[in-house]
């Protein structure tokens, strides 16, 4: 086990106006495994995702990764820690956009002074991996939705991060651009057992999960492990998808 | 609704509204100080010798500064349009119709407007008579200064809110008209290097050009009386400089951070590979600015240099002119020394030299001519027995040596060369004597140059006439009555001399007449007989201390307007620049090294236009200073600004910083 998530739960908000995103929630995550984080709009997927990737302090709760609590490290170990363990996909890209392509996917490696000759190692890697070589010298401007995305996943797996979080990576892309993508993710998943965290209300890209966990209303609703056949996860990803979405009086958490 | 976006639009950008309003209060306060002050009946009072001078110069100074914050206030004002623009597409977007969306920024400015008068009153409420008290402790007047604020400075006061209010508001309406006319959302800054690269090189050749001819300034300055090439020197400087600084910021600096972001080494280290990109950026939108600060900068230590030489060079010309508060001669001091006696005057110390006056001829290199005319002569020991301030500003001489002392032609630049082969009156002749320009008993006493001479030479040397000058210091003036000053009147001149000259010195002649001659002629000098400067020592130091009152005020403006210029340029980012930092942040940029981005970014705003002005205010330094190491005082005053104004620029780090956490919850 890698990540280990004890009893965390968030409000945002004071007092009267305090609205509970994340109400006690525990989740236990493998090496190398690829879990998928589904549920409704407002579900609290993001706030998960940013609480386990060091972004957002829990209100309470533990999150142990490798053995670390990272809920007991100061604000500029944190950031060190989601420099050098993490990468980081987001629905809106997050590239910037004074820098070239090339720029953007060396950031990290920059910002933890590797040396030269490194950078270009595993930027030309990254990039003949990626398929995205004729890209290098690129304005952000210049580049398709679906190129963006290849390019943020560039640079969110230059470093060779142990862990990679993607909030809703096909969320802007068109489906063909998603599965190009989604297919990549995959890929890097297998090769470089990369463990990857996506949060996603998509269920075709959920479906390239090994496991999808589904939260509702800020906790846990049901978890759903891939038996090994896109085809059949991704029907009992739909049918969990319409279950919760039912808002039945049988599908609404005890808790709430 | 409106107005809650107007509240939330207030709100949001409250940082920045509070260095506007705080800069604009400080100059609405000082408008409405000098104003106020010019018609306060205390001034009136203890200074109603300066008649309405006071009046005119506070009212002429009172409109200059409203003018000027006017300009500040439509500059300034524009940037928070800019920064609502995407707000206000918003809103247009949502269906809001376009003239709300005017009203709505035309009423955001009035608002703004009104809270910076209100508070721009009561500064001036409060600080009236603190300012009050420093004039007149400035100029020296004990006084006790009364709070005072006439109906008509009142209504001239609402009358210029209402309509520089009215105005700004409607100027900062059309600016929102146009940016919904226009509705591009982010400007993108043409690089051009083919443009840049040459450019910003012929900036740094003017700038450096510009440089070596104020070092050549320092050297021809002297020449400026006879020779036209200081001024050019002068004109070249001013053009290199501001047309120099402009083709740096435009193409220089950002072809070395573009150098800088090319080298690998560099840029691949840590955060550089962004932060170059993000300053130079930066530098791009905000050249004009930067510019536009760095020529005032320059012109506020001008400014301060030319106020401190050109008080330096009237307090020494005063000096040199006026050493004691009375002097007379052997003629009136009888009946000077009566009338002190009958007034309450405290002597603090009295003086007594003999003089022999006699006729010399020599060649004058200033003037260029031959020069025949009578010249007072005093002993070199009745010299060094005056109190030290008479000869402070003159060259030192020893017992050996002859020091003459003569009228200076110019107030600023002093001819110290030395005087060779004086001719006089069956005397040796003067080989060689030092120049200087300080008369003891004061320049109005003589007709014309002095000659300080060896004990030897003085005792041996024949004269033409023989005085004796009296000189006295008191402890709070003489003290004179005005009728006794009317019975002095009749003492004004002690006698006439009618020089005959002849081809040979020998054989010229000097006439002493003790009643005024009816027909002046050229060789008739008169010989006053007594000078009374005491009272115009006082009138003097008032009029400094007005004058350093009104410097000090429009420097601190200036300063205040700068810096906050240069602070809501820093803190006005737009909403592009704060996306960038924030995603920094997301992909594991640690809380220092962006809090290093906006050091840097602060660092470079500030340290840029003062490093410039400096290197543009040394021709100022040149222009006066020449020859000279520099005045340490000199160093003094501009310590002071940079000081003054880097606390603008901690302030202005300290205020953004706190923003960017904010807006990103670090």
């Amino acid at each position: 086990m890698q990540i280990a998530v004890k009893n965390i739960s968030k409000d945002f908000g004071r007092k009267r106006n305090a609205v509970h995103a994340i109400k006690d929630i525990s989740l236990e995550v493998d090496h190398g495994e690829f879990l998928g984080i589904m549920g409704p709009s407002g579900a609290g997927k993001t706030t998960l995702l940013n609480m386990i990737s060091t972004n957002e302090r829990p209100d309470h709760g533990q999150i142990v990764i490798d053995g670390l609590d990272l809920t007991q490290l100061h604000d500029r170990d944190q950031a060190k820690y989601r420099r050098n363990k993490m990468g980081f996909i987001y629905q809106s890209f997050e590239l910037l956009d004074s820098l070239n392509v090339k720029e953007n996917v060396i950031l990290p490696l920059a910002l933890n002074r590797a040396n030269k000759k490194l950078i270009e190692e595993r930027f030309n890697y990254m990039m003949q991996l990626l398929n995205i070589e004729k890209l290098s010298d690129r304005a952000i401007d210049e580049l398709s939705l679906g190129q963006r995305q290849i390019v943020a996943a560039a640079r969110a797996l230059i470093n060779r991060p142990e862990i990679l979080f993607a909030d809703e990576p096909t969320g802007s892309l068109d489906s063909k651009s998603a599965t190009i993508l989604l297919n990549y993710i995959q890929m890097v998943n297998e090769k470089e057992k990369t463990t990857i965290l996506m949060a996603t209300h998509d269920a075709f890209t959920a479906s390239y999960c090994s496991r999808v966990v589904f939260i509702k209303d800020g906790v846990i609703f049901s978890e759903i492990v891939n038996p090994g056949n896109r085809d059949k996860f991704f029907e009992q990803i739909i049918n969990m998808q319409r279950t919760i979405g039912g808002g039945d009086y049988f599908n609404v958490s005890k808790n709430y | 609704m409106y107005r809650k976006i107007i509240k939330r639009s207030l709100s949001n950008m409250r940082d920045s509204y509070l260095i506007y309003i705080l800069a604009c209060s400080f100059a609405i306060g000082i408008y409405g100080i000098l104003l106020s002050i010019g018609d306060s009946p205390s001034v009136y009072i203890a200074l109603h010798w300066w008649d309405s001078f006071i009046y005119d110069i506070t009212n002429i100074m009172s409109s200059l500064f409203a003018f000027f914050a006017f300009i500040y206030m439509i500059y300034v004002g524009g940037f928070f349009v800019k920064q609502q623009r995407n707000e206000f597409l918003t809103f247009e977007k949502l269906g809001m119709q376009r003239w709300v969306i005017i009203t709505i920024s035309f009423f955001q400015t009035a608002i703004v407007q009104a809270v910076a008068w209100l508070i721009g009153l009561m500064l001036m409420l409060v600080f009236q008579k603190f300012m009050g008290m420093l004039l007149f402790y400035l100029m020296q007047v004990h006084f006790n200064f009364g709070m005072y604020l006439s109906w008509d400075d009142l209504w001239l006061i609402f009358q210029v809110f209402l309509i520089s209010t009215l105005i700004l508001s409607v100027i900062n309406a059309i600016k929102t008209m146009r940016i919904l006319q226009k509705k591009q959302r982010r400007t993108i800054v043409k690089t051009r290097w083919w443009l840049r690269i040459p450019a910003g090189l012929f900036g740094v050749v003017l700038l450096l050009s510009a440089q070596v001819a104020t070092l050549y300034l320092f050297k021809d300055m002297r020449t400026i009386s006879y020779s036209s090439r200081p001024l050019m020197e002068v004109a070249y400087i001013m053009v290199a400089d501001i047309f120099g600084t402009y083709l740096v910021y435009y193409g220089f600096l950002p072809t070395i951070l573009n150098v800088m972001e090319k080298m690998r080494s560099v840029s691949y280290s840590g955060i550089n590979l962004f932060s170059f990109k993000y300053m130079k950026e930066r530098l791009f939108q905000n050249i004009s600015i930067l510019w536009f600060v760095t020529e005032l900068s320059a012109l506020a230590l001008a400014l301060l240099t030319f106020c401190y030489f050109g008080y330096q060079a009237v307090h020494q010309n005063y000096n040199s002119a006026y050493p004691f508060e009375l002097a007379a001669n052997k003629d009136t001091v009888k009946v000077i020394g009566g009338e002190l006696k009958k007034s309450d005057a405290k002597v603090k110390g009295s003086y007594k030299t003999d003089v022999k006056i006699n006729l010399v001829s020599y060649y004058s290199k200033s003037s260029q001519s031959y020069i025949r005319q009578p010249m007072t002569f005093m002993s070199y020991s009745d010299y060094k027995s005056l109190p030290k301030r008479m000869r402070k500003y003159n060259p030192k001489i020893n017992g050996h040596e002859f020091l003459k002392i003569d009228y200076n032609s110019s107030i600023m630049y002093h001819n110290d060369s030395k005087e060779h082969d004086i001719e006089v009156k069956d005397a040796p002749m003067i080989q060689t004597a030092k120049q200087g320009h300080s008369f003891p008993y004061g320049s109005s006493m003589h007709f014309g140059p002095m000659m300080i001479v060896p004990n030897k030479y003085y005792k041996n040397m024949p004269s033409e006439v023989k005085d004796t000058f009296y000189g006295w210091d008191f402890k709070k003036g003489d003290r004179l009555s005005k009728q006794q000053l009317h019975k002095l009147g009749n003492y004004r001149d002690a006698y006439y001399m009618k020089v005959d000259f002849k081809s040979s010195l020998a054989d010229s002649t000097i006439e002493v007449m003790k009643k005024e001659p009816n027909k002046y002629e050229a060789a008739t000098y008169t010989q006053a007989g007594f000078l009374r400067q005491g009272n115009l020592k006082k009138q003097f130091r008032q009029g400094g201390g007005f004058y350093l009152f009104i410097v000090a005020l429009f420097s601190i403006a200036l300063l205040v307007a700068l810096g906050s210029v240069l602070t809501l340029r820093i803190l006005l980012r737009d909403d592009y620049q704060s996306t960038q930092l924030r995603t920094l942040q997301k992909i594991g940029v640690e809380e220092s090294e962006i809090k290093g981005i906006i050091r840097r970014e602060n660092t470079l705003t500030f340290l840029i236009p003062i490093v410039f002005a400096l290197i543009q205010s040394f021709a100022a330094i040149a222009m006066f200073d020449f020859g000279r190491h520099i005045s340490k005082n000199i160093v003094l005053i501009y310590a002071g600004y940079i000081i003054l104004y880097g606390m603008f620029g901690v302030i202005s780090f300290q205020v953004s910083w706190r923003g960017v956490k904010q807006k990103f919850k670090l």
